[in-house]
């Protein structure tokens, strides 16, 4: 082969292999990004499942107080148990919503009955119930913006055309209640 | 809202650590080498020899324990699980905003309303809030504060920072101990004058350039880790509300080390010479631009 004729076959190697290492840094992205929502969905999992394990406790801690909530208390132990048994994300969420607000209405009523918001147990169980009530907010948050790292890689060039024969199709974002949403929402 | 991407800042701090270890060991077996050829120029070599393992090694335990060591300069004691609950939920919580492994909690008991984090990455890093800010910090605040830390764990800057300290506290000795045995050999005449001069400069200036380098690359820092907490915590007033309090309440006078003082949320040393050594840009700067957001 002529010098020319070396030159042209090397750049052409390099051009393969450059090509080569770009589509292998965004098929790892687009694979990165999207284990990253999954892992984001399993950190609210576990919020989730962590409060449903505290609530027995605090029915059994409430119960002798509040003799005249029945209706209430009743809500709660129902709605833990749709969350046990809820299957899919869909289920879970709305699950996880029913209890957050059957846990608001046990800790209104609280407010009525000194006896109870004196008792070191209650007071600790509060805690740990606002604490989990507030991650599964930031686990929220870290999900919605693990969604939007991945949707904004796959529809902006040169991801789509990645994402296209990956079958990669953009992901849902978590959906919040407006009760739910922050007072101040901040953009930068 | 875009997601502010810490990959370039994760590389950077990763790229530095390693330029700021050989750096630092490169300046220290000079040194080691001037004071051992102003003490005993036979052994000069072997002193030079020895240094550069000491130091190598010195290196690797600060990547590795550098936290305990900062930790156990501050007294910091691991967060008492029921009287700190609510402070160890908010640490759990915004890690869990960052996508991170929930950091150590530790409390130091002081004062002024401080705040720091340490560690070589996410997997082995430390939270550390004085008791005043505990005290004085209502619930936004608390979370500004804590998703300041979170963001400088988040994106490596406490590997850089946590080696910044442990190494600029070896200078400062180390120049120390250099200065010492320059008056010891004064007396002696002949004895490589032009070395003695320049050991002389290195042990002066080698305390300001590391002190120097300590306050440039955290005053930077410290603007992207108020805007990381924005981003976590989606409120900078809360934070904004945090440095106005620091602004009112703090003297400046904790009592830890010059070589720490960059960890922290606020300067805990302020100086007359802050204006160029300052490890901390200007509160009422801080404030102004979390208020923009």
């Amino acid at each position: 082969m002529s010098p020319v004729g070396w030159a042209i076959t090397l750049i052409v190697v390099l051009i393969i292999v450059i090509l080569v290492l770009i589509s292998v840094y965004f098929i790892n992205r687009i694979i990165v990004l999207s284990n990253r929502i999954d892992n984001a969905w399993s950190q609210i999992d576990v919020q989730l499942k962590k409060r449903a394990d505290l609530v027995p406790n605090l029915v059994e801690t409430v119960k002798g107080y509040m003799k005249h909530e029945q209706k209430a208390i009743e809500m709660v132990t129902k709605a833990r148990e749709r969350m046990m048994t809820a299957g899919g994300v869909e289920e879970k969420i709305k699950a996880g919503r029913e209890l957050t607000a059957a846990l608001k209405t046990i800790f209104a009523l609280a407010e009525n009955y000194p006896n109870l918001k004196a008792n070191e147990n209650f007071k600790l169980l509060q805690e740990q119930l606002e604490g989990i009530e507030s991650k599964i907010a930031y686990a929220r948050q870290f999900y919605n913006d693990s969604t939007l790292s991945y949707n904004n890689m796959i529809s902006t060039i040169p991801g789509r055309w990645f994402a296209g024969t990956m079958h990669r199709v953009q992901r849902p974002y978590f959906e919040i209640t407006e009760e739910e949403r922050a007072p101040v929402r901040v953009s930068f | 809202m875009e997601k502010i991407s810490f990959f370039d800042q994760i590389a950077r701090n990763k790229r530095n650590s390693i330029l700021l270890s050989i750096f630092i060991i490169a300046l220290v077996v000079a040194l080691v080498y001037t004071i051992a050829y102003l003490l005993l120029p036979g052994f000069a070599i072997f002193f030079l020899v020895f240094a550069a393992a000491i130091m190598v090694a010195h290196a690797y335990t600060s990547y590795n324990y550098g936290d305990r060591i900062v930790l156990k300069a501050t007294s910091a004691k691991p967060a008492d699980p029921i009287e700190h609950v609510y402070l160890i939920n908010t640490v759990e919580g915004l890690s869990i905003a960052a996508g991170i492994p929930p950091p150590k909690v530790y409390v130091v008991d002081d004062d002024e309303i401080n705040a720091f984090a340490c560690g070589k990455d996410p997997k082995h890093a430390s939270i550390a809030v004085t008791t005043g800010a505990l005290k004085n910090l209502n619930r936004t605040e608390l979370e500004g504060v804590v998703g300041h830390e979170i963001s400088h764990i988040a994106n490596y800057d406490i590997r850089f920072m946590t080696l910044v300290a442990v190494l600029v506290g070896l200078v400062a000795i180390l120049s120390y101990m250099l200065l010492r045995s320059y008056r010891v050999t004064k007396g002696e005449k002949g004895k490589a004058g032009l070395l003695i001069f320049a050991g002389f400069l290195l042990a002066i200036f080698a305390p300001i350039v590391s002190r120097l380098v300590q306050a440039m690359i955290s005053r930077r820092r410290e603007f992207s880790a108020d805007a990381g907490s924005a981003q976590l915590t989606r409120y900078p007033e809360g934070l904004a509300s945090a440095l106005e309090k620091i602004l009112k309440i703090n003297r400046g006078k904790m009592k830890v080390s010059e070589s720490i003082s960059h960890l922290f949320i606020s300067d805990p040393n302020r100086s007359p010479l802050d204006e160029l050594f300052a490890t901390h840009p200007p509160l009422e700067k801080r404030i102004k631009i979390l208020k923009a957001m």
